[in-house]
């Protein structure tokens, strides 16, 4: 099956500075959807912007549904227009001077093969996105989530071969966020969208995206589905970014397969997962999720004897500043009671699977 | 799955080349030789008359000795250094005056509790509607020296002073007074963005409030004082109606007057003419880019970025000082000139025996407009100047839009270009361009010289920068990503410009077609030089009535044409509010 997006050795470089994106090569297959993580500045949206046309890339090929509408060096480049896409902005985009049901049947109108029963495609539409009752509003008068459904269906309206989606719920309130997006995944799934799907919020991006392609610096750090990204972080930037933010320093005493041993110094040795070719003597990292550090527990690897320093009680969970052998890290507990006193000292397990060992390369390769 | 390496991937095949890649180098070449068309070969012109001896209407352009020789004299004549000291000393006195009321009244509107601010801030901007050359003959009709209503008014008073306007210090009052506003608006928005704490800390220190005033707060708005006032000084050099009506009577020239002599003589001096515009279009262009200097590196500590309240003082019971003072202003600038044009339209004879005599009612009637409406020349002029307005308004506003949008919204290259040549003529007065024009249509035969077309040309050339200026705000205003979602849409830039970014410009479009047909049709300087007595337009024959001597027409006439100007302006006003309104944002 051909892919709905290929991207290879992505390049695109502003007038000055580090190329925004450096070398980005990914595949979307037909009804998966993508999603793009990474701070700001990471080039995520310049590469969205390639795929769609609006930024000319310096180097690299893109095709969509099989065709390459962009390949500088050959000289292609498509124009927007024929690409066969659906874009919903960031800031909506909805067109002020036109009511809702103007602007979802404004592709549909200037659009070759758009044609058809124009009326009923707009109207089943807005159906699915929830505004059937609105087709004669002037957008103005909607609320920010209703103009973002409004972009929405003005996308899937002529059911393009790829939809892309530009941080599309950052302009929306914290709650509205949410169900918009749990909305925006049953939607998409339902029509069968190919999706590419750019966002800075890790929550968007493990319930919308089929895999999560993380960036920085322009460069892709890992293409995985979320559960793979979030236990199998193949670098320590993925893994902070994800979540993982405590982070013990050691030596590499030895490595089986993808598991090392770690001398911590005076707090003893761990166990941990790598995905680096480690080798004895090798300064490392070792990076885990606060919530995976087992607080009062005996496990059979990897138990460590420790003292609370710190509890802050945060209602829903409490987390804890523990210190072990010269080593610090953060547990977190859920649930609104605090079982464990300041002071004490305490056991904690650090499961094996759960801590990701990396070559340290300084902290500049995490931040 | 994970596959981040190009190796990984299947490779595709089918390529699309793209065509219509000479669109846009084609369309930044048109806009290129169209502004070349407006802009630069006038100025060619100009520069070729001012190097050369030969008339272009006697002999042709066949004939063409070039030679600095000729502008060298022109430079050396005592008359042009006359006119020229003349120029400097008017503006230099007028902007002296309207950096005192500017000053005066942005202090008073912005940094005092004097009552009806809103109200004195509007009215401060009044005299910038007023055409130069109703001004300059209200103030002939209120300050010349023995007939004068003020000298009428001292004269029943026993008051043994008489006022006399045809002079140079008339010539300075009245720059002052409606050039004021200039100054007004820069250093009113540098007082409103003033961050309030450093006065604050000046009273602190232990200093009174006026010392504080002059102390910190002048000083650190003077580079908007500065670019308030060289903007104000490069309108005044480039005026013709003040120094025409107030001026010539004493017998004193100013480079723009000077200009207009020189064509007007028998046989008319064209190269001289073009030399002198020349040197006026070289001072001009200096002051306008030391202006922009000024603006560019304005790195007043004062401008913050965030929004303060103004520091309002509390005048006490002075308040109604300040308030009576900007009253005074408003009278003397709108009610005295308005009140002498009616009195003058309307006496059948500007003599008074005494005071008394101007209650004389059976001294009034409509004899003056009747006298008006009876010279056919007057409806022409009318009927000729709403033409001129709404060709100019149509091929600048279309124009500009075009500018415009290649400017601010493309990436093409040569769009650079494209805004220098259209930012030019901001340093280019209306005479000097009436000049240019002159030169470069005269000799052609069949040309555009004599039409009314050459007006309006001369018009859109003259107010292109203010045009694009005025509609690039509106452009900055329409989010990229509006015109981006119409393009994914399938649609082509024509058609999303047509859809899209009109629709959404269209108040911005309106209010600066508006704004290029009231500078049309108010227009005087470009159009001495232009017009024919079939084209002729309404300024120009308000000055032909001037000149003619008959100040009953001629205040009949600046009251026609005023009243023109308030309905049109209304009007316009009107329907540029209604197209923003219907059109809603957000």
């Amino acid at each position: 099956m051909s892919s709905a997006l290929l991207i290879e050795d992505l390049v695109k470089r502003f007038a000055t500075g580090k190329p925004a994106v450096d070398g980005v090569s990914f595949d979307v297959p037909a009804g998966e959807i993508v999603v793009l993580l990474g701070p700001s500045g990471c080039g995520k949206t310049t590469t969205l912007r390639c795929v769609a046309g609006l930024e000319h890339p310096t180097g690299g090929r893109i095709s969509i549904g099989g065709r390459v509408v962009s390949e500088p060096e050959r000289g292609v480049l498509i124009s927007p227009r024929e690409r066969d896409i659906g874009m919903v902005f960031q800031s909506y985009a909805v067109w002020p001077h036109m009511t809702v049901y103007q602007n979802v049947a404004y592709p549909l109108k200037h659009r070759r093969n758009g044609g058809g029963d124009i009326a009923a495609k707009v109207r089943d539409t807005l159906e699915l996105v929830g505004l059937g009752d609105y087709a004669e509003r002037p957008v103005t008068s909607l609320s920010g989530g209703q103009m973002q459904r409004v972009a929405l269906a003005r996308s899937l309206v002529y059911r393009p071969q790829l939809l892309l989606l530009d941080e599309p719920l950052s302009n929306l309130d914290a709650k509205l966020r949410i169900r918009l997006r749990d909305e925006l995944r049953r939607i998409l799934k339902q029509t069968g969208m190919t999706g590419l799907y750019v966002t800075h919020d890790q929550s968007e991006a493990v319930v919308l995206g089929d895999r999560i392609g993380v960036m920085r610096e322009g460069k892709l750090l890992q293409m995985a589905p979320p559960d793979e990204i979030y236990n199998r972080p193949a670098d320590p930037f993925v893994a902070n970014f994800t979540g993982a933010s405590n982070v013990l320093l050691g030596k590499v005493l030895g490595r089986s397969g993808d598991k090392a041993t770690i001398d911590l110094g005076a707090a003893g040795r761990i166990e941990a997962w790598t995905p680096h070719q480690l080798s004895t003597g090798d300064k490392a990292r070792v990076a885990l999720r606060a919530e995976n550090v087992r607080l009062g527990e005996s496990g059979p690897t990897n138990v460590f004897s420790g003292r609370v320093i710190e509890r802050r009680y945060q209602g829903m969970q409490t987390v804890y500043d523990v210190e072990f052998g010269g080593q610090r890290l953060e547990a977190l507990e859920l649930g609104t009671a605090a079982r464990h006193e300041t002071n004490r000292e305490i056991s904690l397990t650090l499961p094996p699977d759960q801590c990701w060992a990396y070559r340290d390369e300084g902290q500049a390769a995490v931040d | 799955m994970t596959a981040t390496s190009a190796a990984d991937l299947p490779v595709s095949t089918d390529v699309v080349r793209p065509s219509r890649r000479l669109a846009a180098p084609l369309w930044v070449l048109a806009l290129l030789l169209l502004l070349t068309f407006l802009v630069i070969y006038p100025l060619l012109m100009l520069v070729f008359g001012a190097l050369s001896d030969s008339n272009p209407v006697i002999d042709g352009f066949g004939k063409f000795n070039p030679s600095a020789k000729h502008f060298l004299e022109v430079l050396g004549n005592e008359n042009v250094h006359l006119a020229f000291f003349n120029a400097l000393a008017a503006c230099g006195g007028g902007t002296i005056l309207a950096v005192v009321i500017g000053l005066a009244f942005s202090w008073i509107v912005v940094r005092t509790n004097t009552p009806f601010k809103g109200f004195i801030a509007g009215a401060s901007l009044v005299p910038l509607f007023v055409p130069p050359l109703v001004a300059g003959v209200a103030w002939g009709i209120l300050g010349s020296p023995k007939t004068g209503l003020l000298n009428t008014a001292l004269k029943w008073m026993n008051i043994d002073f008489r006022f006399d306007f045809y002079s140079m210090s008339g010539l300075i009052i009245v720059f002052g007074m409606y050039y004021a506003p200039y100054v007004y608006m820069f250093t009113a928005s540098a007082l409103r963005n003033m961050d309030p704490s450093l006065e604050e800390a000046s009273e602190v220190a232990g200093a009174s409030a006026f010392t504080t005033i002059f102390t910190i707060t002048f000083p650190l708005i003077a580079p908007a004082i500065l670019a308030g006032s060289l903007l104000s000084f490069v309108v005044m050099l480039g005026i013709y109606g003040v120094p025409a009506a107030l001026g010539a009577p004493a017998n004193i020239s100013v480079l723009t007057t000077y200009i207009f002599k020189l064509t007007a003589w028998s046989p008319p001096l064209y190269n001289t003419a073009a030399a002198v515009a020349i040197l006026l279009m070289v001072v001009t262009a200096i002051l306008v880019w030391a202006q922009q200097r000024v603006l560019s590196g304005r790195s007043f500590a004062t401008v913050a970025g965030k929004a303060f309240r103004p520091r309002s003082l509390n005048l006490g019971k002075w308040r109604w000082f300040t308030f009576s003072l900007a009253l005074t202003y408003l009278m003397i600038v709108v009610v005295l000139p308005t009140l002498a044009l009616v009195i003058a339209a309307f006496r059948k004879f500007m003599f008074f025996k005494d005071f008394n005599a101007l209650f004389d009612m059976s001294q009034y009637s409509w004899v003056h407009f009747n006298s008006v409406f009876d010279n056919p020349l007057t409806m022409l002029s009318i009927w000729n100047t709403l033409k001129v307005g709404v060709i100019t308004a149509v091929i600048g506003g279309v124009l500009a839009f075009a500018i415009g949008y290649t400017v601010f919204r493309t990436q093409v290259s040569g769009r650079k270009s494209i805004d220098l040549l259209s930012t030019l003529p901001v340093a280019i007065p209306g005479l000097v361009v009436g000049v240019a024009y002159l030169w470069a249509w005269i000799g052609l035969p069949g040309g555009l010289y004599g039409t009314i077309w050459i007006l309006a040309l001369a018009f859109v050339a003259r107010f292109i920068p203010d045009t694009v200026k005025a509609l690039s705000t509106s452009f900055l205003q329409i989010h990229r990503e509006l015109e981006e979602a119409a393009w994914i849409c399938g649609r082509g830039l024509l058609g999303t410009i047509r859809t899209i970014v009109l629709p959404l410009a269209r108040p911005g479009v309106v209010a600066s077609m508006t704004l290029l047909f009231v500078l049309a049709i108010r227009e005087l300087g470009s159009s001495l030089f232009l017009y024919t007595s079939d084209t002729t337009v309404m300024a120009v024959l308000l000055l032909d009535y001037y000149e003619g001597g008959n100040t009953g027409k001629t205040a009949a006439f600046s009251l026609v044409q005023t009243a023109i100007l308030a309905v049109l302006l209304g009007f316009t006003t009107w329907l540029s509010r209604e197209t923003t309104t219907s059109a809603r944002f957000n």
